[in-house]
């Protein structure tokens, strides 16, 4: 039996779970357990086993290879070689005046990545959402940016910020900012946002494609009946639009944050984490502990601190979008 | 009585391993160059892997690989292939390899990754296998290159830093360090720059490799072999002098080394300070550039070299045949030929330029003659945390240079974390 021909029952459920879920199919069928296509209660498990093999092999097991590492002494030069330490790594990246400035600035960067590219892209999205001449010639440029690729971006970037003949640092200088000699990113004031406005340069066009789809799915009969009800544009946003834009925008809000927080190539390539340290990030810290140090076992405990604070901001987003949804 | 069946396994088992334990005897005494040179005995037949960046370099590459084409047609047994590594990150792939137990099994190394490797037994020991006396080795360099009492290589390549000047904009050589600064200064009008170094922490490397050249001129160094001599009176004294050339606005701030180098052979710097390889690169870039290379005028003669050792992978699979290779290069027909190929680098043993190198470039000898105060860009004594404490002095350095503190201050800072680092 196939699922159209199960009836309208399972088609017409939306929102709620969709038709092809197992939810939505249980439901369905009215609480009735479904045999499967082939008939066999395994055949789930066989078509699920390729993908659950993947994430085991390679996430699962670097992962806890990477917990393990950790807590052990371990070289680059002799990695089959490690001496359990303990906590010994945490504590002294801890101890490091050094890694609590690289907490700040990862902190500020994907702060400033996140409510930058999505504040952009959500005013480029509705740009784009709006009716003008040539839409759709803008709508394909705007990608350009995201299609990029990061090291391309990274040494475009480099050369426009150029202390000597870059078009940015002239155009700095024009509006009376003076980056000083030795350009804006050997300064340890500017060098931070000179990789900000690159990194949400790159950005925001994501945002903008993904909030444009979302877009879409704003009912027009609630926005007319907003207008013919004498709501404002603001009003109509913020009661119509923002409702049904709010769980796409946390879903990309916890993407960013994610990317940003691993975010290397970029940063790498423009400063390599200086000038002194003003835009060393965990990642940065993270590979030059592990390939110029030549100590895996305190950049897995650098990582660790990564992964800690993903899983901060994905359990974090998962709360604040369950109590919203209790609340609606 | 017959033996026993276990008698004879047992019996059997003692003579296997006698066999096999003559035979690995055997194989180490009759090492073709485990003979200390002697090029007679045959190595077994074998294809290894040769991996330099010097392969990889557009002015030297093609020369390099022509030698190694020669050496492969010099005989059936052995075959030298290259190993394709990427520039940018040749040390650290080198290195994982080699910690994950694989790796080409010839490499030719630069300092920092030489002493990490020998340091964690990565290399083979070859204080057996190369008799630096009948090899004729240059002593000044090749003492580097034993670790813990063990040779782990021989010098490949010694490529001495020197002042590079364009006579268009510095007529005369300066000799002094006050005649450096003033020649810099006065080169530095309209569009060019008197001087160029790197200052950025985008190019620690780099940094860490000009701020030597300083340090070494002005009688410091950052450790006396055994202690750490960062905050020393002479190695401020250098940085100062790196200072006064940053602040003095001499160079083109910001410019990293690939675009002052352009203008260096665009005529656009008058002086640079630089090893000796990059003859080759200013000579095939611009053939017209009216350019010279002299001793660096600081007040102490020593300077950095990039000393590059070719040394074998403790991996390698067929170790004789990589002592072949390195004896066969060590032969003075091809110490001669490889000097030629690496430009203004000397080599491992005291070579003659050949007339028509001399004629090119008759500043060659200037730069040779720099050999035996050549210093490498390591941490003497501390070669393996070099990478470490390379970071933490730029680092400060370039805060100083920012303004942000002065280089004592800095070099206190520096000496302390280095300190923390090496754990004395």
């Amino acid at each position: 039996m196939t699922e159209r021909n199960r009836g309208p029952h399972v088609l017409v459920r939306s929102p709620g779970p969709a038709a092809g879920t197992v939810a939505g199919r249980r439901d369905g069928l009215n609480g009735r357990r479904r045999r499967s296509v082939t008939g066999s209660p395994w055949t789930p498990y066989f078509f699920l086993a390729p993908a659950a093999l993947y994430l085991v092999v390679f996430q699962l097991v670097p992962l806890l290879q990477e917990v393990w590492l950790s807590f052990t002494r371990t070289t680059l030069l002799n990695p089959t070689f490690s001496a359990w330490v303990g906590t010994a790594n945490f504590q002294s990246i801890f101890a490091n005046p050094a890694f609590r400035q690289t907490l700040l600035t990862t902190l500020v960067y994907v702060l400033a990545c996140v409510v930058g590219s999505v504040g952009l892209g959500l005013g480029v999205a509705l740009l784009l959402n709006g009716r003008f001449p040539g839409r759709p010639v803008a709508r394909s440029l705007v990608t350009i940016p995201w299609a990029a690729p990061g090291i391309a971006v990274a040494l475009i970037a480099v050369w426009m910020f150029n202390p000597q003949y870059g078009i940015l640092t002239r155009l700095l200088r024009a509006v009376g900012i003076d980056p000083g000699a030795s350009g804006v990113l050997d300064n340890p004031q500017l060098a931070l946002g000179a990789i900000l406005v690159t990194t949400i340069w790159q950005l925001v066009p994501f945002v903008a494609v993904v909030l444009l789809s979302a877009l879409q799915a704003v009912p027009q009969e609630l926005v007319e009946a907003a207008q013919v009800d004498g709501a404002g544009r603001w009003t109509i946003f913020r009661v119509v639009t923002w409702q049904v834009l709010k769980p796409t925008i946390g879903l990309v809000a916890v993407l960013m944050t994610i990317w940003s927080l691993r975010r290397f190539e970029l940063i790498w390539l423009m400063t390599r984490g200086g000038p002194i340290g003003s835009t060393r990030t965990l990642v940065i810290d993270l590979y030059a502990q592990a390939f110029e140090s030549k100590q895996l076992g305190t950049a897995a405990a650098i990582g660790m601190v990564g992964i800690v604070i993903s899983l901060i901001v994905i359990v974090g987003s998962q709360l604040v979008a369950r109590a919203a949804a209790k609340e609606a | 009585m017959p033996a026993s069946p276990s008698y004879r396994v047992r019996a059997l088992s003692v003579l296997a391993l006698f066999s096999v334990g003559a035979g690995s005897l055997a194989g180490c005494s009759s090492s073709p160059s485990g003979s200390t040179g002697d090029a007679s005995a045959k190595p077994e037949a074998a294809t290894i892997t040769i991996a330099a960046s010097t392969l990889g370099d557009p002015g030297r590459g093609p020369a390099l690989q022509k030698l190694i084409d020669e050496y492969n047609a010099s005989q059936d047994l052995v075959k030298v292939e290259p190993a394709s590594v990427p520039y940018p990150t040749f040390g650290q792939t080198i290195l994982t390899q080699m910690g994950g137990g694989e790796g080409p099994d010839l490499v030719r190394f630069d300092m920092p990754e030489f002493e990490a490797a020998a340091s964690s037994g990565l290399l083979e020991p070859l204080e057996n296998k190369i008799d630096a006396k009948k090899l004729n080795l240059i002593p000044g360099p090749d003492k580097y290159l034993t670790v813990d009492g063990h040779r782990y290589g021989v010098v490949f390549e010694d490529s001495n830093y020197g002042m590079y000047f364009n006579k268009d904009l510095v007529p005369t050589a300066p000799t002094t360090f006050d005649e450096f600064l003033k020649a810099a200064k006065d080169a530095t009008k309209g569009d060019a720059f008197g001087l160029a170094f790197r200052q950025t922490q985008a190019e620690e490397a780099g940094v860490w490799q000009d701020i030597f050249n300083y340090v070494l001129g002005f009688g410091g160094n950052w450790s006396d072999g055994t202690k750490l001599t960062i905050n020393s009176p002479k190695v401020v004294e250098g940085l100062k002098a790196y200072q006064q050339l940053y602040d003095a606005n001499v160079i083109p701030k910001g410019a990293d080394a690939a675009t002052f180098r352009k203008m260096f052979t665009d005529g656009k710097i008058g002086m640079e300070l630089n090893n000796g390889g990059y003859v080759s690169h200013v000579a095939s870039t611009n053939p017209n550039l009216n350019f010279s290379v002299a001793r660096i005028p600081f007040p102490v003669k020593k300077q950095g070299a990039l000393l590059a050792p070719i040394v074998t992978n403790v991996n390698s699979k067929h170790k004789d045949a990589d002592l072949d290779f390195i004896n066969w290069l060590l032969q003075p027909a091809q110490q001669v030929k490889l000097q030629e190929v690496l430009g203004a680098s000397s080599v491992a043993t005291p070579t003659e330029r050949s007339a028509a190198s001399l004629q090119k470039f008759p500043f060659l000898p200037a730069l040779d003659e720099l050999t035996d105060t050549g210093v490498p860009q390591i941490v003497e004594g501390f070669g393996q945390y070099t990478p470490d404490i390379r970071h933490v002095v730029v680092t400060e350095v370039l805060a100083a240079l920012q303004g942000q503190q002065d280089m004592n201050a800095a070099m206190e800072k520096a000496q302390k974390q280095a300190e923390d680092l090496v754990g004395k």
